[in-house]
C-alpha cells in the first residue's frame, strides 16, 4: 500500500509509542484499583464497607449515565428503573425460585435480560428519525414513574411500596459483596474506558454534535443511540443483581424518578464525560453523605444541591474539569494528538455502466401548504455526468437535492436510484444505495478531528473498532487529492472547530467523496471559496465523473458551472425551465433574462 | 354525571397548575424544573398568611408577588447563563428545586401543614353533594385562562412576548429587548405557579416536597401543548379525562401515570403535540 504521508508517518513515531504507552494506562490503573480494594476490607470498618459496597454499585450506574450523558449527550433519568428492574428481577427470582446455584444463575440471566428488554422498548421509543434530545429526556423520565407505579400495583408479588426483603442471596460475607461490587466496577469501568478511546466512540461524539451529518455519511444514529440504550440497561440491571445480592433488600425507590436525578448529579458533579470523574464523584459523594446526613439531613442535602447548581452553571465540566485544568499546566501533562496514517485504498470496482440512468425524477412536486415549490420535474442523469442546477434564489434548487437524498420528505412523484425508488427510505439508507450530499453549510463534526470526521466516512466501508484506533486510514485516491490540494492532509490532528471556512467546506466534501458514492449532490460547494481553492474543487469533480460517478451541482457562479458540466439543468420558479448542453442552456434566451433579472420585473 | 365534572376540575387544576410552566416553556424555551418548587413556596405563602391571621384569600396576592420576585431572581442568576444549554438549564432548575425544597424544610420543619379552606363545604349538583372548592378551581382557571389570554394578545409585553416565541433573532433587531420580555416572563410564570400553589392548599397535604409530584403532569401537559395555550387547555382536558377515566375503572395508581404514558406517546407520533390541531 503506497504511504501517502511518509513526512506525516516519520514525525508521528515518538509520539506513536507513547500512544502504545498510554493505550495499557486504563489496564493498569484497572488493575491496581482491582488489587487495592481487594485488601481493602481488612483496614476499613464495617460501617465503612457497608456503604462503600453500595457507592461502588451506584458508580456503575454512573459510568451508564456518563456513556450516555456525557458522550452520547442523552441526559437521562431513565438509568435508575434498568438498575430497579434488574434487581427486582433478582429479588424475586431468588424470593420465588429460591437461591441454588442454578435459580441464581437464572436471577443473574433475567436482571440483565429483562432490563435489556425495556432497554430495547425505551430506545426504540425515544430515538427516531428526526427525534429530539429532549423528546428522549422525557421517555427517560416517564420510565422510572411508570415502572415504579407497576412495581406499587404489582401487591404481593413485588411487596408494593414495601419492597421485598429478606430473600436467599449469595453466599457471601460483608467482605465479599465488597469485593464482588469492587470488581463489577473496575471491569464495568475497564470496559467503558477502553470503549471511549476507540473509533466507535467517536460515532457517538458524531451523533451528539450533528445527527444529520451522521445520516448523511450512511450511519444510522438511531441505531447506535437503541443500541447503546440496551446495552447500557443491561449493565444497569447487572448493578441491580449485585445489589439486591448485597443487601438484600429492594424497594420501589431503587427505580424511581428521584434516584434517576440522583445518578446526574453525581456524574455532573464528578464531571461529565470524563468516566473516572462521575465514578469518584459518585462514591465520595455517596461515602460522604452516609457520613453527613445523620447528623445534619436538610443542611447537607442542601449543600449538594446548591454545589450541583454551581457546577451546572460555573463548571460544566464538574470537578474533573478542575483536576484536567490543573494537570494541563504541569509539564508532562500536554498529550500531544496522535493522527492515523493516510493511505489510499485500493479503487472498488467499477459497477458495469450500464445504459440506464443512474437518478431518474420522475414527475416531482413539492408543496408547503398552497405555496408550490417544485412540480413537474423530471430529469434523469447518468453514470459519468455532471449536471449542474442553476435558477435564481428561490427556484427550488434546495428543497430538490432535499428531496433527493432524503425519501421521509413529504413530496410527490417519484425519485429512484440505480433503478431502486427512494420513496420512505431515511437519509443513511439513500447513503447505502450510493449518495452522497454535501450541504450548502459546511456540515462537519465541530469536537471531532480531521482524521476522526474522514474515519466516521468511511465507517460504512470500513468497520469502526470498538477497542482500539486505528494506525491508518485509508481513503480513496479522490478524496486523498482533496485532502493534498486543500493541505488538510497536514491538519488530521486538528479539530474541525479550528479550521477555516474553506477549510471546512473542503474536508466535508472529502467526506462525501470518501463515501465513494455514484451519486454526489453538491449544494454551492464553492460558496465562499478562493478562486485557488474553487479550482482545486472543479479538478477534483471532474476526476471523479471521468471514473464514473455522476454528480448533480447546485451552483450560481455561471462560469464556474461553464468549465465543469456536462449538462445543466435550468430552474425557475419551481419548474424546469431547460435542461440541455452547456452552449445550448448558456446562450439561451430564458438564462439571459433570468439573469438579468428580467423575469422579475 | 359526576364523572363529568370531576373531569372538569381535573382538567381545570391541572391547567391552574401547568399555566406557569407553559409561558416559560413558550419565551424562554426553557423547561423549569424548579416549577414543582415554586407551587410550594405559594402553598407555604398560605400557611404563612395563616399564621399571621390575614384573611385565607390574601394568600392569592402575597404568592403572586413572591413568587414573582423569587422568580426575578432566578432568571437574573440561574436561568440567564444557560440559554444556550437548554438541557443544563433543566438540571440547574431541579437543583434550585432541591435547594428550595430543603431551605423550606429548614424554616417549617418537615411535617404537613394545616392551612385554613378558602372555600368550604358541598354544593348541591345534579341531585348529588360535590366540594365547593374543586367548583371553585373551575372559575378560577377560568379566570387565569382569560387573565393569561388578554396579556397575551391586549398588552405590550404580551405582543412582545409572541414576537419572542416565533423569531427570537428577528424581534431582538427590531429593538425588542428580549432579555427583558424573559425576565417578566420568568417572574410571571413563578407568580402563576406560587398562585397555584395556594390553590391547591385545600387539595393536598402541604409538605416541602409537594411540588414535585406535580410536575411531572405539568411538564408533560407543557410538552404536548408545545407553547400553545389553547392547546394546553386541550390537553388539559383529553389527558385530565384520561386521568379521572382509568383511575375510576381501571385502578388509580395506572389513572396516575395516564398523563405521562399517554403524553409520551402523543408525542413519539407527533412531536408537536397538539399545537398543530
Amino acid at each position: 500500500m503506497p504511504d501517502d504521508a511518509p513526512a506525516l508517518g516519520l514525525a508521528a513515531r515518538p509520539a506513536r509509542s507513547r500512544a502504545r504507552l498510554s493505550r495499557s494506562a486504563p489496564f493498569v490503573v484497572a488493575g491496581l484499583a482491582a488489587v487495592a480494594l481487594w485488601v481493602a476490607p481488612a483496614v476499613l470498618d464495617t460501617f465503612a464497607v457497608n456503604v462503600l459496597t453500595r457507592s461502588m454499585i451506584y458508580a456503575v450506574l454512573a459510568v451508564t449515565v456518563d456513556l450516555l450523558w456525557g458522550f452520547a449527550g442523552v441526559l437521562t433519568f431513565g438509568q435508575a428503573a434498568f438498575f430497579g428492574v434488574g434487581a427486582y428481577a433478582t429479588a424475586m427470582a431468588l424470593t420465588y425460585l429460591g437461591a441454588t446455584p442454578e435459580w441464581m444463575a437464572v436471577a443473574l440471566a433475567l436482571s440483565v435480560a429483562a432490563p435489556m428488554a425495556l432497554g430495547l422498548a425505551v430506545g426504540w421509543l425515544s430515538f427516531y428519525h428526526r427525534s429530539t434530545a429532549l423528546y428522549a429526556s422525557v421517555i427517560s423520565l416517564v420510565t422510572p414513574i411508570v415502572v415504579t407505579q407497576l412495581i406499587y400495583s404489582g401487591g404481593e408479588w413485588t411487596g408494593s411500596s414495601s419492597g421485598l426483603v429478606g430473600f436467599d442471596v449469595l453466599p457471601l460475607e460483608l467482605e465479599g459483596f465488597f469485593r464482588l461490587a469492587a470488581l463489577v466496577l473496575v471491569a464495568v469501568t475497564l470496559a467503558a474506558w477502553v470503549f471511549v478511546r476507540s473509533d466507535a466512540e467517536r460515532a457517538l461524539v458524531a451523533v451528539r454534535d450533528n445527527d444529520a451529518r451522521c445520516a448523511y455519511l450512511g450511519l444510522s444514529p438511531k441505531r447506535l443511540q437503541i443500541a447503546l440504550t440496551t446495552v447500557l440497561a443491561g449493565v444497569a440491571g447487572l448493578a441491580g443483581f449485585v445489589f439486591a445480592n448485597a443487601s438484600s433488600v429492594v424497594a420501589p425507590e431503587n427505580a424511581g424518578f428521584l434516584f434517576g436525578t440522583e445518578l446526574v448529579i453525581w456524574v455532573a458533579l464528578g464531571g461529565r464525560g470524563t468516566l473516572l470523574g462521575p465514578v469518584l464523584g459518585t462514591i465520595a459523594i455517596d461515602y460522604l453523605a452516609a457520613n453527613l446526613s445523620g447528623d445534619l439531613p436538610f443542611l447537607w442535602q442542601l449543600l449538594l444541591g446548591t454545589a450541583f447548581v454551581a457546577v451546572i452553571i460555573l463548571l460544566p465540566g464538574g470537578l474533573a474539569e478542575l483536576v484536567r485544568r490543573v494537570w494541563a499546566r504541569l509539564p508532562f501533562g500536554r498529550r500531544q494528538a496522535v493522527a492515523p496514517r493516510l493511505v489510499a485504498s485500493s479503487p472498488r470496482p467499477n459497477a458495469a455502466v450500464s445504459g440506464a440512468p443512474l437518478l431518474k425524477i420522475e414527475n416531482l412536486a413539492k408543496s408547503y401548504g398552497s405555496l408550490t415549490v417544485l412540480e413537474n420535474i423530471d430529469i434523469e442523469i447518468r453514470a459519468g455526468e455532471l449536471v449542474s442546477l442553476v435558477g435564481p434564489n428561490g427556484a427550488g434548487k434546495t428543497t430538490l437535492m432535499r428531496c433527493l437524498s432524503d425519501g421521509t420528505e413529504p413530496f410527490s412523484g417519484a425519485v429512484s436510484i440505480g433503478g431502486a425508488s427512494t420513496a420512505g427510505l431515511t437519509p443513511n439508507r439513500i447513503v447505502a444505495l450510493g449518495v452522497g450530499r454535501k450541504f450548502q453549510v459546511a456540515s462537519v463534526f465541530e469536537s471531532l478531528t480531521v482524521a476522526d470526521c474522514l474515519l466516521l466516512a468511511r465507517a460504512p466501508h470500513d468497520r469502526l473498532s470498538p477497542i482500539g484506533r486505528a494506525e491508518t486510514l485509508s481513503l480513496p485516491q479522490a478524496a486523498l487529492d482533496v485532502l493534498r490540494m486543500t493541505g488538510l492532509d497536514r491538519l488530521l490532528a486538528e479539530p474541525t472547530r479550528l479550521l477555516s471556512h474553506g477549510q471546512k467546506q473542503a474536508l466535508e466534501l472529502a467526506m462525501v467523496v470518501a463515501l465513494e458514492p455514484r451519486l454526489i449532490l453538491l449544494d454551492e460547494p464553492t460558496a465562499g471559496l478562493t478562486k485557488a481553492e474553487r479550482t482545486t474543487i472543479g479538478a477534483v469533480l471532474r476526476t471523479l465523473t471521468g471514473d464514473g460517478v455522476a454528480a448533480v451541482l447546485v451552483e450560481h457562479d455561471l462560469d464556474f458551472v461553464r468549465q465543469i458540466s456536462s449538462r445543466i439543468v435550468v430552474l425557475h420558479q419551481g419548474r424546469l425551465a431547460l435542461d440541455g448542453t452547456v452552449d445550448e442552456v448558456v446562450n439561451s434566451e430564458l438564462v439571459r433574462t433570468i439573469y438579468s433579472g428580467g423575469a422579475h420585473g | 354525571m359526576l364523572l363529568v365534572l370531576d373531569i372538569l376540575t381535573t382538567a381545570a387544576i391541572l391547567f391552574v397548575v401547568s399555566i406557569g410552566l407553559l409561558a416559560v416553556f413558550g419565551v424562554l424555551k426553557i423547561i423549569n424544573f424548579a416549577h414543582g418548587a415554586w407551587l410550594t413556596i405559594g402553598a407555604y405563602c398560605a400557611v404563612v398568611a395563616a399564621k399571621l391571621g390575614l384573611n385565607p384569600w390574601a394568600a392569592l396576592p402575597l404568592a403572586f408577588v413572591v413568587g414573582g420576585a423569587l422568580g426575578g431572581l432566578t432568571e437574573l442568576f440561574i436561568i440567564r447563563p444557560l440559554y444556550r444549554r437548554p438541557l443544563d438549564a433543566i438540571l440547574a432548575t431541579w437543583g434550585l428545586g432541591i435547594v428550595i425544597g430543603q431551605l423550606i424544610t429548614l424554616g417549617f420543619g418537615r411535617d404537613v401543614q394545616m392551612t385554613p379552606n378558602l372555600v368550604s363545604g358541598t354544593v348541591e349538583i345534579f341531585g348529588a353533594d360535590y366540594s365547593a372548592y374543586r367548583l371553585a378551581t373551575l372559575g378560577a382557571a377560568i379566570v387565569i385562562g382569560v387573565a393569561f389570554a388578554l396579556t397575551i394578545g391586549g398588552t405590550r409585553l404580551g405582543l412582545s412576548a409572541r414576537a419572542v416565541i416565533m423569531n427570537e433573532t428577528l424581534a431582538r433587531g427590531l429593538g425588542i429587548d428580549t432579555a427583558r420580555v424573559r425576565l417578566f416572563t420568568f417572574m410571571m410564570g413563578a407568580g402563576l405557579a406560587a398562585l397555584a400553589g395556594v390553590l391547591l392548599t385545600p387539595l393536598t397535604s402541604v409538605d416541602p416536597n409537594m411540588g414535585v409530584g406535580w410536575l411531572i403532569g405539568a411538564f408533560m401537559l407543557v410538552m404536548v401543548a408545545d407553547a400553545s395555550f389553547l392547546a394546553l387547555g386541550v390537553a388539559c382536558l383529553v389527558f385530565g379525562a384520561a386521568q379521572v377515566l382509568v383511575s375510576t375503572f381501571v385502578s388509580p395508581i395506572l389513572g396516575s401515570i395516564a398523563i405521562a404514558v399517554l403524553a409520551a406517546l402523543v408525542l413519539r407520533v407527533s412531536p408537536k403535540g397538539f399545537s398543530r390541531a
